[in-house]
């Protein structure tokens, strides 16, 4: 394996809101540096909790995440802000923009809270909508677009201060094959620059297209034969 | 983009909303600029006033009341109560010169009219008055009419009066001054006391002094030699200011309890917005924004609101009180608010002032809001359904 950007050890989230739920449970996890992995699982399993926690959106009851050897979970809540919005990318399955703002102004926001010039995050918005093939899409609003066509700009977003590792919760769980085919095609674009990605799914498609398949059961890895049964390919952990 | 597009985009999102938020601040800043704006004209009206009695010092009766010591400002009728005799004693005392007064009311096309009862050429030099038309003559038979006084009942000189049945030829008009001296009719001091059979007693006396670095001897001395109040016109106008200041008080707590209202509007509003837009709260904190631009970007929405509505607030505060100046002015007590130059349809500290309050309040009710969405957890928010 490739020297890991992603590292947890004996990574354990609780939620005890008067029921007591282990969400994830001693998860130890290396993810490399320009790869594309996809964690995968049944529903409630773990899975979005386990991408929130090494995105820095939340802490973990016990164990750590490394960023590039930052120990995310050692950092205050500024600096993991500022490692967000340098390092990370995020899109979401739904309402992932601004129903306010234009496309290209959702992209340019994510500069504005980098302190980007007002110029200069036009220019890149445009590029990177251009990238992901909505250049005729620049000024039209979220509620003008199809669901395709909104889980690209929120990439094009996620794009938008170059991080390096871009993090996906389902981002093809709301979309129709075809939509679907198109998001791959750009997820496919992006991992081929180098950028690591890292994928919640359910979807096979998206599956394929990994390195590497991290298959979550009852908030832990699930190794070996099991893994084997209900996997049929890429590299398993 | 910037941080005040994305705080315009977000509070106009709702237009209905934004609008009634908004009425609800224009309004209590409406009433308190309409307030402030009033207060202020009567206080520069009961200045101008104290300026144009011209007197060092005021002799009143004993006991007399604040809206008697007010109405020595506005020439509102006032009873006749000082003895002719104490007039002379205080006018035979040395470095200073007494003009008595006396005011009454009469009435031109069913309308009521000051009229005041003068000594005419004492008079007529410590005021400096000019005759416009016709001649300065002032006895048994003639009088003479303030400028404002003919223009409103389209007087001239010739012109008979009747005053309690007795016809008075109008001998001349005085040249407009620009305040009260041109709203009334002035008679001869002896015959306006026959006239309304005071006997022979007069209102009030104002007292030029010769020295007015020796204000407190003559004081003492009109008081060894009549039993009388006296005040100094600085006195006087404290006086009535700080009677002027109470009600005016009074009337900006019922201002306070309007924008307290859209106090606790704006805090609804933002609440409401907050639990809306948990999840774009969550996406932005995402993608990078601190817990300190969360509150900064709610903070600044509900700033906003106050500027916005103070700035509606203002205008509408203004214009109202400017038309509503001379409905209130029909009030005795505030009876110089009426005329013309009272009240300013623009005060630029008014404005200052009103707006800095407004945006003050405002931000003051986004504090909680703001503080409660920056508190959720960027995990929190985007889970949010």
């Amino acid at each position: 394996m490739n020297n890991p950007i992603i590292r947890t050890e004996k990574l354990t989230k609780v939620y005890d809101s008067g029921y007591r739920t282990v969400a994830l449970q001693q998860v130890d996890l290396q993810i490399p540096k320009g790869s594309l992995s996809c964690i995968m699982g049944p529903s409630g399993h773990g899975k979005s909790t386990l991408l929130h926690l090494i995105g820095g959106l939340d802490r973990p009851s016990s164990g750590k995440v490394f960023l590039d050897d930052v120990e995310l979970t050692a950092v205050t809540a500024d600096r993991l802000t500022e490692i967000r919005a340098r390092k990370l990318g995020f899109v979401f399955q739904f309402f992932n923009l601004l129903p306010v703002l234009t496309a290209l102004e959702n992209v340019q926001v994510a500069m504005m809270l980098a302190g980007i010039s007002k110029r200069e995050q036009e220019e890149r918005a445009a590029e990177l909508l251009k990238l992901v093939g909505l250049e005729d899409k620049l000024r039209a609003r979220p509620n003008q677009l199809s669901g395709g066509q909104r889980q690209r700009v929120a990439i094009a977003r996620a794009l938008a201060n170059d991080p390096e590792i871009l993090l996906m919760d389902e981002p093809s769980g709301n979309l129709d094959s075809r939509s679907e085919a198109e998001l791959l095609e750009q997820i496919g674009k992006v991992n081929a620059q180098g950028k690591t990605v890292v994928i919640v799914t359910h979807s096979e498609k998206v599956a394929e297209m990994a390195q590497q398949i991290i298959y979550i059961r009852d908030g832990q890895l699930v190794l070996g034969k099991e893994i084997k049964e209900q996997l049929t390919m890429g590299e398993r952990v | 983009m910037n941080y005040f597009k994305l705080t315009w985009k977000n509070i106009t999102r709702r237009k209905s909303r934004f609008f009634f938020t908004l009425s609800a601040i224009a309004v209590g800043i409406a009433s308190l600029v309409t307030l402030l704006s009033l207060g202020s004209g009567l206080e520069t009206e009961i200045r101008k006033q104290a300026d144009v009695l011209g007197a060092n010092l005021v002799v009143t009766p004993r006991g007399w009341c604040a809206y008697e010591q007010i109405s020595v400002l506005t020439g509102e009728t006032l009873p006749e109560a000082i003895p002719n005799a104490d007039v002379e004693k205080i006018a035979a005392l040395e470095g200073l010169t007494a003009f008595p007064y006396l005011t009454q009311r009469t009435a031109l096309k069913n309308q009521p009219v000051p009229l005041i009862g003068i000594l005419p050429t004492a008079m007529k030099q410590f005021k400096n008055w000019q005759i416009d038309q016709g001649r300065y003559v002032l006895d048994k038979a003639n009088v003479v009419v303030g400028s404002g006084i003919a223009k409103q009942f389209e007087l001239a000189s010739g012109d008979l009066l009747r005053v309690r049945g007795q016809e008075f030829s109008i001998s001349g008009i005085l040249q407009e001054v620009g305040n009260r001296d041109d709203l009334a009719i002035y008679m001869d001091f002896a015959t306006a006391q026959k006239l309304y059979a005071v006997g022979d007693k007069v209102s009030f006396i104002a007292v030029k002094v010769d020295d007015i670095t020796r204000i407190d001897h003559y004081i003492l001395q009109i008081q060894e030699v009549a039993n009388v109040e006296v005040s100094s016109d600085k006195q006087l106008l404290k006086s009535v200011l700080a009677i002027v200041g109470s009600v005016g008080s009074a009337l900006k707590l019922v201002a306070a309890v309007a924008i307290l209202a859209a106090f606790f509007g704006i805090v609804n509003t933002m609440m409401t917005a907050i639990y809306e837009r948990r999840r774009e709260i969550g996406i932005l904190q995402a993608i990078g924004a601190k817990k300190r631009t969360i509150f900064s970007l709610f903070l600044c929405e509900s700033a906003c609101y106050g500027l916005l509505g103070g700035i509606v607030g203002v205008v509408v505060g203004f214009v109202f009180s400017w038309f509503a100046a001379p409905y209130i002015g029909q009030n005795e007590f505030t009876a110089f608010l009426g005329s013309e130059q009272s009240v300013q349809l623009f005060n630029a500290g008014i404005t200052l002032k009103a707006l800095v309050f407004s945006v003050l309040v405002s931000a003051l009710a986004g504090v909680y809001p703001a503080r409660q969405a920056c508190k959720l957890s960027p995990v929190e928010a985007i889970s949010y359904e």
